[in-house]
């Protein structure tokens, strides 16, 4: 029979522990959402609405922050006024392009990486390892120096490479974690029956599939939510989304409502690929150190 | 009486033939073996590892471009005065004057206290949030709307922040005059509070991967200790301090690494937020990095300082890949 769970009874102060955790719970939940709220609510009112707040203090006047009548103009203004459509789609190509170079060139080495022993492999590692831990700033001085003499500064291209940057060495740790769990043996036996190595190795890649997507995606997730790079590599040809939801911000007139519906623009993707693969996040974000 | 005190106990011959013998079978094995021929030719295909290195290389050449020729750039144009006209050889006269900077300093300092606080903030309230949720019935949920905020684009988070921070209509301003925390002044106008302000938006956004990372180890601190623990009389309280959180360190120790790293490595929410300042009260290394980088194109000066901020990420780093390592840590 399986085991029981210990029968714990309740006391006060599990119970007032019970009450004080789902307050906090809660609370940073409120806390957490409210941003979320007050961006999509403001995105969708006029200027005027969005600015009202009540008297300082004036707990009950909170409701004037769900009355308003809804305006598409904000967005309208994005893709009229400014050419959002560009930038969503400079954004696309820049994050896709980098994830595909990215997986492609990453699990070819990750795989030869978790198959093959050689002396300084580990140095090699950490080498791959420690582009991917650099600072971002510390990295585009060189980057920008050279790119700017290739004439890639500006350029999607440049940018996609300025992404493979931190994109392909994510792509060879965390690749090689799921092909060291693919036995060897299953190549061998594809060998045996008269496979070649390459064609051994593309028949464990549908044992691997999950994770080169979830990879995939997490690779266009920093890509898309990146501001340094396209701000610097990127700027003038190859405007993507953040930076052009940044550049509504201008010294005479801070276009609010634009920059809400922006931020939405940019943000409900994510959101959305956030939750296709949402059980490979914590192995992702924090590099495959932490498996859920 | 014959005087046999001279005599050996044993025959001399028989130890010179010992130790003969001895020596003789060492240089018998010291000889080079002469017989052994060339191994017969492989009929197999050459070695595999050639193979596998030839399946590396495009990635490692590609790595080599955009980060070893650029690490190698970046000491070069340490060494030199570069505007945007050209660079002019000066040695190491930019880290020289590093050392006189005092805004280089300033930031360096900013740089840890904040990347502390918001360590120290995140942890604990990551934790607690972790172990509340912890098989929770709405777990699910929860964990969905928590993870939220690190899907934002951070330099969209920076706006959406400037936004909620606004002395005339925003939202947060209005809750934090309303309890009385704060003047009519934005938080962000004031020197003393700017900081406060760009570290709440980072434990905004980032605390959720503490308490992700918490809740992927708690589901590995082992029952059985914990029920042991409890038919023993200890209060829920005693078992969080004493099983709990002593399994949950090395998967924390993780969190605090990578999180302490991202502090260096992303600045887009504080650039966007305050730029730096009011003054200088917010401007962290990296950000003075950029501003001296990328606003008054000092190259050179931003590659020394570049270098030393790469320094320090890279024994981060190396402290991290070792507890990576370490199989008592989060690898299953």
């Amino acid at each position: 029979m399986a085991s029981r769970d210990v029968v714990s009874y309740e006391t006060p102060f599990t119970r007032i522990a019970r009450y004080a955790s789902i307050v906090f719970v809660v609370l940073y939940l409120v806390w957490t959402l409210l941003p979320f709220l007050v961006m999509f609510m403001s995105s969708f009112k006029d200027l005027l609405e969005a600015f009202k707040l009540p008297a300082v203090g004036d707990w009950s006047g909170i409701g004037i922050f769900f009355e308003f009548t809804p305006t598409l103009k904000h967005y309208r203004s994005l893709f009229v006024d400014n050419s959002f459509a560009t930038y969503i789609a400079n954004s696309l190509i820049a994050a896709g392009g980098s994830a595909v170079i990215s997986v492609i060139f990453g699990s070819l080495a990750a795989y030869s990486l978790s198959r093959v022993d050689f002396r300084g492999k580990q140095d090699l590692f950490f080498w791959i390892i420690s582009t991917r831990m650099a600072p971002v700033v510390a990295v585009m001085v060189p980057l920008y120096s050279i790119f700017r003499s290739l004439d890639l500064v500006g350029t999607l291209p440049g940018l996609i490479l300025a992404y493979t940057t931190f994109n392909l060495p994510f792509a060879i740790w965390i690749l090689k974690g799921f092909f060291d769990n693919v036995p060897f043996a299953i190549e061998e036996a594809q060998m045996v029956d008269g496979a070649t190595r390459f064609q051994a190795f593309r028949s464990i890649l549908p044992l691997v599939a999950p994770g080169i997507g979830a990879f995939v995606v997490l690779c266009i997730l920093f890509a898309w939510n990146d501001f340094l790079f396209a701000a610097i590599i990127g700027s003038g040809g190859a405007k993507t989304l953040p930076v052009a939801t940044r550049e509504l911000v201008q010294p005479q007139n801070i276009q609010w409502g634009a920059i809400m519906a922006a931020g939405v623009v940019t943000t409900l993707p994510m959101m959305a690929l956030g939750l296709v693969i949402r059980k490979y996040l914590v192995t992702g974000l924090t590099m495959g150190a932490v498996k859920e | 009486m014959t005087d046999t005190s001279h005599m050996p106990l044993v025959p001399h011959d028989v130890g010179t033939q010992l130790f003969r013998a001895r020596s003789h079978s060492v240089e018998v094995e010291a000889k080079p073996r002469t017989e052994v021929t060339e191994r017969p030719r492989s009929f197999n295909p050459p070695a595999p590892k050639r193979y596998y290195f030839y399946l590396m290389a495009p990635a490692i050449a590609i790595l080599a471009f955009i980060s070893l020729y650029p690490f190698f750039w970046l000491i070069f144009l340490s060494l030199q005065d570069v505007d945007i006209g050209g660079g002019k050889w000066v040695g190491i006269d930019n880290y020289v004057k590093l050392f006189s900077d005092s805004r280089f300093i300033n930031g360096w300092i900013l740089l840890l206290k904040y990347s502390v606080i918001c360590l120290a903030v995140q942890l604990t309230v990551g934790v607690m949030l972790a172990v509340v949720v912890n098989n929770s019935r709405y777990e699910r949920f929860l964990v969905t709307a928590l993870l939220m905020p690190m899907m934002m684009a951070p330099a969209v988070a920076g706006l959406l922040w400037l936004f909620l921070y606004n002395g005339t209509f925003g939202w947060y301003h209005w809750i934090l005059q309303s309890l009385g925390i704060l003047g009519s002044a934005s938080i962000l106008a004031r020197a003393d509070t700017a900081m406060i302000a760009v570290i709440v938006v980072d434990v905004w956004q980032w605390t959720p991967l503490i308490t992700l990372i918490a809740l992927a180890g708690l589901k590995r601190v082992p029952r059985d200790q914990l029920e042991a623990n409890m038919v023993d009389g200890a209060s829920p309280l005693r078992n969080f301090f004493s099983i709990t959180l002593p399994n949950l360190y090395p998967v924390l120790l993780i969190a605090v690494l990578l999180r302490f790293m991202d502090n260096f490595r992303f600045i887009d929410s504080l650039l966007v937020l305050t730029g730096g300042g009011p003054g200088s009260a917010t401007k962290i290394l990296p950000v003075y990095l950029f501003e001296v980088a990328f606003k008054f194109f000092k190259l050179g000066r931003g590659a020394a300082i570049a270098l030393t901020l790469l320094l320090v990420t890279i024994i981060l780093g190396k402290i991290l890949v070792r507890v990576f390592e370490n199989p008592k840590s989060g690898r299953s």
